[in-house]
């Protein structure tokens, strides 16, 4: 049983390693892409090991330790790589972890979004630009899901990198801090001209994140946003504000971007202009509902004074009278 | 085999979460018995309860602000409702209004035991800071749970039913606040 479940292993392990050579590559690139492919089958042992760590009964002392009577080849790389599998908490800081590799092949791959459009192409396109085999865009379940969330991901971290500099700037006293609406309007403008280059392809990107297995994680990246937005302008409302400033600033950012997709207008006038009449409507919103409580608080002291007033008008009346009553 | 005790970002939000809408709630529930027995001879004990829970509930405000926690969305909920037992138990007198502290002040005290408990599990010197902030918080709480004995919360008729039913109240709200 053990050693049929070694030599399983051991023939992962080799169409992790032919998977690498089959590949068609340049000559320059073959090394660097030989190093990969051993990298690439040294993730997978790695996980392998991890998992079999929990699921293995105790026959398996050593994980990683494949005897030398198997394919010597499996062996060179098993031992070669031998150590990191015994560490499952410690992290080589040489050694890349699953997600810091897909999110390299995702960086790639946006470079080709233009030409192949959101899809397993442009992944394949951005694993080979990285110099591995295009089979491994079977590490993307999602496919073309986890291009998109992981370049709206990317995008949000720029927007905080960006936020995060101004409120820096603006704590250091080299900048005057903005005004709620501006600052508001700068960051959902800064953060909406991320999508211009893929502008042409971005209905598609949309219509993916609304997929129903997408739609959890685009709202989770949605909210996150516009938490990360109200941070920086300064937002530390602990009722039901929260809820209320978030919702208008969702509703602001969607709209923005859905005129954005049919704006023709040169670097996107109309779009701006837009956003800017919107944030209009809002602080106008925000303003009149502040007068009509303070009126509304007026109108309820005044009939209180009233009521005041005539029962005490009332009762000295009767009192007035109450001889002719008697 | 040992349980996990590290608490994550997650966690700690939810029990700040709760936190601050127990104090909320509480404030809420001091308001109402005040709009009721604010004037009678028991006003002045329950306005210095109420401003301890109006500290409280101040200084949960900066901690949620400093550490971005959502606060909950059943706020407007617990604001109401909170009103209601303080303002409906007060209208059974003072022994009414007393026997309400009593059971919420043990609800909320129980709650933060349990909250010190995991914290000191977990992490006591990283969560020095917040530990000690609970630890006053919950004296204070058993202060106003050993006022309300003073005062004669035991001798209302229906005590323990209605004790019961609040502090049943207590543990479905901290439940629902800590998700929602």
């Amino acid at each position: 049983m053990a050693a049929l479940l070694r030599g399983l292993r051991a023939g992962r392990l080799l169409r992790g390693l032919s998977s690498v050579v089959a590949a068609p590559t340049s000559t320059t690139l073959q090394c660097s892409s030989l190093r990969r492919g051993f990298h690439c089958a040294a993730l997978r042992l790695k996980d392998e090991s991890k998992s079999e760590k929990h699921s293995a009964s105790s026959s398996y002392s050593s994980s990683a330790a494949v005897p030398p009577t198997d394919l010597t080849y499996c062996a060179f790389v098993v031992n070669y790589y031998s150590g990191f599998a015994q560490s499952d908490q410690e992290q080589d800081e040489e050694y890349e972890t699953e997600e810091q590799l897909q999110a390299r092949i995702l960086t790639a791959a946006l470079e080709f979004v233009p030409l192949h459009g959101w899809s397993m192409e442009a992944i394949s396109a951005g694993a080979e630009a990285v110099g591995l085999s295009s089979a491994s865009t079977g590490m993307f379940t999602n496919g073309a899901g986890d291009l998109v969330l992981h370049f709206i991901s990317q995008c949000n971290s720029n927007l905080t990198e960006i936020l995060a500099e101004q409120h820096n700037q603006v704590q250091l006293g080299q900048v005057e801090p903005k005004k709620t609406a501006d600052f508001l309007r700068d960051a959902v403008e800064t953060r909406l001209r991320m999508y211009i280059p893929y502008m042409e392809s971005w209905p598609q990107a949309m219509s993916i994140l609304l997929l129903p297995h997408n739609i959890p994680d685009s709202l989770k990246h949605l909210s996150t946003m516009v938490d990360d937005i109200w941070y920086y302008a300064g937002d530390r409302s602990t009722d039901m504000n929260w809820y209320t400033k978030r919702a208008v600033l969702t509703g602001l950012y969607n709209s923005t971007e859905l005129v954005m997709l049919q704006d023709s207008s040169p670097d996107f006038q109309d779009t701006w202009t837009f956003l800017d009449n919107r944030i209009q409507d809002v602080t106008n919103m925000a303003v009149t509902a502040k007068q009509m409580q303070l009126t509304g608080e007026a109108v309820a002291q005044g009939l209180m004074g009233a009521a005041v007033t005539v029962s005490f008008q009332g009762l000295f009346f009767l009192f007035n009278h109450r001889i002719k009553l008697l | 085999f040992t349980f996990d005790h590290h608490i994550t970002a997650a966690m700690m939000h939810r029990m700040l979460r709760v936190d601050h809408a127990g104090e909320y709630g509480a404030n809420r529930i001091y308001a109402g018995q005040m709009a009721v027995l604010g004037r009678s001879r028991t006003g002045p004990l329950i306005q210095q309860m109420w401003d301890q829970e109006k500290k409280h509930l101040s200084k949960f405000n900066e901690i949620l602000a400093e550490n971005r926690v959502r606060p909950t969305a059943l706020l407007p909920l617990w604001n109401l409702s909170g009103f209601v037992l303080g303002a409906s138990t007060a209208l059974l007198g003072k022994e009414g209004a007393m026997a309400c502290t009593v059971a919420v002040e043990e609800s909320i005290s129980e709650h933060y035991n349990s909250q010190i408990r995991a914290l000191m599990e977990s992490d006591p010197e990283r969560y020095t800071e917040l530990l000690q902030v609970i630890k006053e918080f919950r004296d204070d709480e058993m202060d106003h749970h050993d006022t309300g004995l003073e005062h004669d919360a035991e001798s209302l008729p229906g005590y323990w039913l209605l004790k019961n039913a609040i502090q049943l109240g207590c543990k479905a709200a901290i439940y629902v606040s800590q998700r929602v």
